[in-house]
Parts: C-alpha cells; sequence; structure tokens
C-alpha cells in the first residue's frame, strides 16, 4: 500500500485494531455522545498541555477550544496511522505553539524549542568529585528521604505546592515531556510521537525535568526555601 | 577489539553516569546490558541508590498530584460544530 507517512505522524502504527476503529466510525457517522466522551477524556490534559506553550489559563482553554473545532474539521480525513491521542495533541501543540510565537506572552529564550540546554548536566556538577581516583563519583550525595513515600509526600500541601511550583518553572521544553509522562502517564513511544522527538531526546528532557522536581522536593524536606 | 569470553571486566561505571540513566533506567528504557551495569554500580553505591529512588518517589508522586478536570466552557457549541459537520460530511457535499 502506497500511503503517505509523512503527515500524521513518524508512527506507522496501525491503531484501528485496539478499540479506536469503532470510537472512529462512531464520531465520523456524528454520534454525539462518542464526542462528548472524547472531549471528556482529552479535554483537561490538552488545558494542562497547553500550559506548556502560552502562560495564560484564558489563552490556554482558546487555544483547546481552537483544537475541537480543528478535530471536528479533520475526523474524515485522519486516517488512523497515529492514535487519536497523538493526532488531537499534535493539532493543540501547533495551535499553542502558534499562538505563543504571535503574542509573545512568555518569552524566555531558554523556554524555547531547542536541542541546546540538553547538553547541560541534569544534577549540579560539584556534587561529584572534579579529579582523582573518585572523579565522576558522588562528593555530596543525596541524603535518604527516610520512608517517604509519594502517597506521604502528597499528604503535605507545602510538599504538593513545592512540586507544582518546580513544574510551573521548567521550560517549555522539559514542561510539556514531563505532563506528557508523568503527569498524564502517556507511553514514551507515543509521547516522542506527540512532540515528534527521539527517545533519546525525551529521556535527557524527562529526567532533567524531574530532577528539577526532586530538587524541590529534597529543598523542601530540608525545610528551605526552593530555589525555583 | 576482540576480548575473550569470560575475561571481560564490567567496565566502571561513575555515579555521575548513573545519575544521567536514571530515568530511562526506571521506566526500563535501557539495554539489558546497561542495565547490568546500573545494576551491579547501585549495589554498591548507597548514594545512587538514594537518588534512583528519589527519582521514583518524585515520578510516582507527579502522576499522583492532584489535577484539575474541566470540560469546555462551549461544549454545546462544540457539539453543534460536530453534529453540523458529520451530517455535511455524510452527505457528500
Amino acid at each position: 500500500m502506497n500511503i503517505d507517512i509523512v503527515t500524521e505522524s513518524r508512527s506507522h502504527r496501525m491503531v484501528a485494531d485496539n478499540g479506536e476503529g469503532v470510537l472512529l466510525d462512531r464520531l465520523r457517522q456524528g454520534d454525539e455522545g462518542t464526542f462528548d466522551e472524547l472531549v471528556t477524556r482529552h479535554h483537561s490534559a490538552l488545558i494542562r498541555m497547553a500550559l506548556a506553550y502560552v502562560a495564560d489559563r484564558e489563552v490556554a482553554k482558546e487555544v483547546v477550544q481552537d483544537t475541537w473545532m480543528a478535530v471536528i474539521d479533520g475526523l474524515s480525513r485522519f486516517e488512523g496511522r497515529s492514535s487519536l491521542r497523538t493526532w488531537i495533541f499534535g493539532i493543540m501543540i501547533h495551535k499553542a505553539k502558534d499562538r505563543g510565537v504571535r503574542e509573545k506572552r512568555h518569552v524566555n529564550f531558554s523556554s524555547f524549542e531547542s536541542v541546546d540546554d540538553d547538553n547541560d548536566e541534569a544534577v549540579d556538577p560539584s556534587r561529584f568529585h572534579q579529579s582523582g581516583e573518585w572523579a565522576g563519583h558522588w562528593a555530596f550525595p543525596p541524603q535518604p528521604w527516610d520512608d517517604q513515600t509519594p502517597e506521604k509526600l502528597l499528604s503535605s500541601q507545602q510538599a504538593v505546592t513545592a512540586m507544582n511550583r518546580a513544574i510551573e518553572a521548567l521550560p517549555q521544553t522539559l514542561k510539556n515531556v514531563l505532563i506528557l509522562r508523568d503527569v498524564e502517564g502517556v507511553e514514551a513511544k507515543e509521547a516522542c510521537d506527540i512532540l515528534r522527538i527521539t527517545e533519546t531526546n525525551l529521556y535527557v528532557r524527562l529526567h532533567r525535568a524531574r530532577e528539577r522536581v526532586r530538587q524541590a522536593v529534597e529543598s523542601y524536606l530540608e525545610g528551605r526555601t526552593p530555589t525555583v | 577489539m576482540v576480548q575473550e569470553e569470560g575475561s571481560a571486566i564490567v567496565p566502571e561505571i561513575t555515579c555521575q553516569e548513573i545519575v544521567q540513566w536514571a530515568s530511562a533506567y526506571l521506566d526500563e528504557h535501557v539495554s539489558d546490558k546497561q542495565k547490568r551495569r546500573i545494576v551491579l554500580h547501585l549495589a554498591i553505591c548507597a548514594g545512587c541508590e538514594t537518588y534512583i529512588q528519589q527519582i521514583a518517589t518524585v515520578r510516582d508522586a507527579v502522576q499522583l498530584l492532584p489535577k484539575a478536570e474541566e470540560q469546555p466552557s462551549e461544549l454545546h457549541r462544540l457539539r453543534q460544530a460536530f453534529v453540523a459537520r458529520t451530517h455535511r460530511s455524510s452527505s457528500g457535499s
């Protein structure tokens, strides 16, 4: 079969056999209940993700509203070569970037889509021995968080605030990865398809994002004011 | 480059390298060879074991953070557009 593989996704996966084909058929037949279900399933996540690109919540809502209109218009042309979610999120990102650039709401050079900063170390290099036999090994290792579990951490409003602030402060290229992978739980492969980045790139960014949140938690547990 | 079978020594991996691999390792996105090197390192390095645990805690906590659920304010308008569009498509115009 000679098909264009460029427009929708780099992924060649056919997703029609995992139930999405049925969903798509219903949408194309104009089933309002299925449309409501689709909107309910993705709307909040789209808003959270849009906020990685535009600073203003109202603008994010408009971007997502525009996205749904584009989805409605494009449904008949969608060929199912990526998952519906990948396609919808792709549309949203395109619109959000366009809106962000036009409005220059938060022009911040560290926030721009760039791989330049991917070479930076996730963890402060001064925490490791710089020379000698132990070069590259911990000089100042992290102190254990005792019996901190995710649930215990989340029972503290201060910890939740510290984490949310750290996520909020992330540059766009780290924030979109963390939101997709950890907040929304999107699998790595699909996250790469949505963001159009390689898995290597995904993990470099994801780890830097997680490390910044870890630092915020570390600061909170040590009773210091987070520096982010 | 030829190494005799069985005589190879697992190369030392630094803590700084472990840190870079932490997220990929936790999400099982490392090769078997890399995973073995990391596991061997973690067995003898309390600092890295602590670090990996902390990243895992952060990853899991972020996923559990309270999330605002919302519906579009103009769902009705979207629904109307959806119905209008699909009817137009099915009528072939």
